[in-house]
């Protein structure tokens, strides 16, 4: 029942969505919310002693770790975040000493990768998939240590692990396969994607990560009481998630986009032997090269010159 | 281990002792963050969620939390009785359904996650010292290991006449004797203590617990010494919730809680660089975990390591070898292995019918004696599913049987009926009541069940008026 639990949080940094939320009725600035991500943190820390955090932001265009800092030994094999092997800091006697250490970094971190964007990149969309795939291969590091050295030692449970995915604009169609990747990625790795949506915006692909991997998708209706909702719907471990429930969404759009203009389709072509997807019937497939028989064509399309793929998606 | 064995509706020991005091008792305590954050962190994981989904609400009402519980009986129970652990510790108030985390339990912990305030309670740490004269992990474990093992180990010696060990101090036998856990040898107030069954059964059990046990019972008699409950548990947590490898000052410390710094530096729950200054000390890994519901893991640099990883190899043909150059190990094997060689690094023994014989007669149980090998089972033999030869728990527990071969009842035997009629028509109706335990016809015998007795005189007393 009680093995440790990792957290991961991907936190979508694109700066022209906060401007707009900042300015929204109720206003949350990107202080206000990493103030109280910061205690969602904290309260996760609180659950256990053996729990461990990280972050990942997406910015326009890239990815970065934001916590663990780079660079830092994450303790492989020993605990995690426990922090009792590193004795840097003089420590704060009205703080408990495992909050401090994330608390300190993380806030001066972003703020500075926000101020470090240039005019040009603020219009491309952020690199969920990027911070996604960064975060999956943290947590893919975590369930498998390295082999002690000692074979005698035998090395200790890997944590259960999480990630929550803060989003505050729509998604990007153009990385609809990488970003499914991850999803079974995260699937294998028995991993739930919990989805907190800030603004209002579409996210069809992030309803389908949630559902997929068991998560938690909660659109935030009243910004005010932020906090409130991440300790309420995504605090709880998995184990935990057994008897007390979390929000999920009911009405899922499974819609897809097609691999060769990445839009979302409403009815999209298949191809009977890779699994693609076409907006229109082709004679050939992109990705395997499989030509397609003339008659089914004609079936489809009725274009009869070119081949077709059969079958639907939904 | 507590977390991982507890079943849902178990508090941790600490909890069950908190639930018997006063309210005003606990108020005064969640004034502390850091008793907050402890008190939590030993919830179960039902009961942390259902704090933490409701800390943050300003409702004076309360909020019923139902439609959030899985609609299915072990969840409903589970919920159940989390709210009622809740409701005793006076962390929530259960109002019809509507549960509310009480201002006091509510404040505290607000304030230990958002850090900040001037309330102290996690302890102030020492300006750092640099270069030789910190402490590292490795030697604070190095020495806690060392104090908590010379305490078991004067315990498993005490009881044989060979290999005794130089006895703790007065303190710690005192609180031993205390806890039942040794009696004095002959009189009273004799020094020489020797072991006691319950004590036996407390060497089995993982340190995380034992631990507990003894602060237990340092609790209740710093109770009785009149000294304050809320300023010795705070302190309690206070070191729970410190950083290892860091120093710590007293300088905000009340007189009580210096008293019992001077008390854990027995145990090896503190360390203090410098004997004589009383102004600073460490804590080490026994007491930075308490708060922590998972067993120990000392990152010791000494053998110490691997054998708190599991040393015991089991073979189906009842030899055991024992990876360890601990003599406390040893010791504790030594209750119940016979042992044959020992080498550098290893002990070769048997499990054999006189030497469980003994262990069972010292009072450990069969069951104590198969976690205790399953806890401490080599990695190698975590391979094997179950993880000890099922042949040698069979026989272990068949032991532990063959003291109960008699079972004892007591109750009362009726005879010298007048006609075989009256010795049956008795023996139907204490048989409708099914408390017989034993009849002969022939002799107009039957053995009734004390809880019986009543009734079946009851019945002859009215046939015979009849």
């Amino acid at each position: 029942m009680s093995l440790p639990a990792h957290l991961s949080l991907i936190l979508d940094l694109s700066p022209v969505p906060w401007t707009a939320l900042s300015h929204s009725t109720p206003p949350l600035s990107l202080r206000a919310f990493l103030a109280q991500a910061l205690v969602f943190l904290n309260a996760h820390l609180a659950l256990r002693n053996e729990n461990s955090v990280s972050v990942f932001g997406a910015l326009p265009g890239r990815s970065v770790g934001l916590y663990p800092p780079p660079g830092r030994g994450h303790g492989h094999g020993r605990r995690q975040a426990g922090g009792e092997e590193e004795g840097s800091g003089g420590g704060d006697e009205n703080t408990f000493h495992v909050f401090g250490q994330a608390d300190e970094g993380l806030m001066s971190r972003v703020e500075e990768e926000v101020a470090g964007l240039e005019e040009v990149e603020e219009d491309t969309p952020p690199a969920l998939v990027g911070a996604l795939t960064k975060s999956l291969c943290y947590i893919n590091r975590l369930s498998n240590p390295p082999p002690p050295l000692n074979p005698t030692n035998a090395a200790p449970a890997p944590p259960h692990a999480r990630i929550v995915l803060f989003s505050v604009s729509q998604d990007a169609s153009m990385a609809y396969i990488p970003f499914m990747n991850c999803i079974f990625s995260a699937q294998k790795l028995k991993v739930p994607i919990d989805v907190c949506k800030l603004d209002d915006s579409e996210v069809i692909f992030l309803h389908q990560a949630s559902h997929l991997t068991g998560g938690a998708f909660v659109h935030i209706d009243q910004r005010e009481a932020l906090l409130q909702y991440l300790s309420m719907c995504f605090l709880s471990e998995t184990e935990t998630r057994k008897t007390l429930a979390v929000p999920t969404q009911d009405k899922v759009d499974f819609r897809a986009a097609c691999f060769c203009h990445k839009e979302i389709v409403d009815i999209g072509y298949v191809c009977s032997v890779c699994l693609s997807i076409f907006c229109t019937p082709v004679a050939q497939c992109s990705t395997c090269h499989t030509k397609f028989s003339p008659d089914t064509l004609l079936r489809f399309g009725g274009s009869a010159t070119n081949g077709h793929s059969n079958g639907t998606t939904a | 281990m507590s977390g991982a064995h507890t079943l849902p509706n178990q508090l941790p020991p600490i909890h069950s002792f908190l639930t018997t005091r006063p309210q005003t008792t606990l108020s005064r305590l969640y004034a502390r963050p850091s008793a907050c954050l402890a008190v939590f962190r030993l919830l179960d994981d039902v009961a942390r969620q259902i704090v933490m989904s409701l800390l943050w609400l300003d409702s004076k009402t309360g909020v019923d939390l139902t439609s959030w519980v899985a609609p299915n009986e072990t969840a409903r129970k589970h919920y159940t009785a989390a709210v009622q652990g809740l409701v005793r510790l006076h962390i929530a108030k259960d109002g019809n359904g509507r549960i509310l985390v009480l201002p006091a339990f509510q404040a505290g912990l607000r304030r230990a996650l958002t850090g900040g305030g001037d309330h102290r309670s996690f302890g102030v740490p020492f300006p750092i010292a640099r270069g030789k004269d910190a402490m590292t992990t490795e030697q604070l474990d190095d020495y806690a290991l060392e104090r908590w093992e010379s305490i078991l180990h004067f315990m498993v010696t005490s009881g044989s006449a060979v290999g005794r060990v130089a006895p703790p101090s007065n303190a710690v036998i005192f609180l031993l004797r205390r806890s039942g856990l040794m009696v004095p040898i002959g009189v009273e107030k004799s020094p020489e203590s020797r072991i006691t069954s319950q004590g036996f059964q407390f060497l089995l059990e993982d340190s995380h617990t034992q631990l507990w046990d003894l602060l237990l019972q340092y609790l209740a008699m710093s109770e009785n010494e009149g000294r304050d409950l809320v300023e010795v548990i705070g302190f309690l947590f206070m070191l729970g919730s410190m950083r290892l490898g860091q120093e710590y000052s007293t300088e905000n410390l009340s007189d009580t809680q210096n008293v019992m710094l001077q008390d854990f530096l027995d145990y090896g729950l503190i360390y203090r660089r410098y004997p004589d200054d009383g102004t600073r000390f460490y804590p080490t890994r026994l007491a930075t975990t308490l708060t922590s519901t998972s067993s120990l893991s000392f990152t010791s640099s000494k053998h110490e390591k691997a054998a708190s990883e599991g040393f015991i190899i089991l073979e189906t043909n009842y030899r055991l070898y024992a990876y360890t150059e601990n003599p406390l190990q040893v010791a504790v094997l030594n209750l119940f292995v016979t042992l044959h060689s020992r080498f550098e690094n290893l002990v070769v023994g048997r499990v054999t019918r006189e030497s469980i014989k003994g262990a069972l007669a010292n009072g450990i149980t069969a069951d104590q004696i198969i976690s205790y090998l399953t806890v401490h089972a080599h990695p190698m033999m975590h391979k094997n599913s179950p993880v000890l030869p099922v042949t040698v728990q069979d026989q272990i527990r068949l032991w532990e049987l063959e003291n109960n071969r008699l079972k004892s009842d007591n109750g009362y035997l009726y005879e010298d009926f007048n006609s075989q009629g009256d010795f049956d028509l008795v023996l139907s109706y204490a048989k409708q009541l099914d408390v017989v335990l034993w009849e002969n016809r022939e002799k107009r015998k039957m053995f009734v069940r004390e809880d019986g007795h009543e009734n079946v005189r009851e019945f002859i007393r009215r046939r015979a008026e009849a």
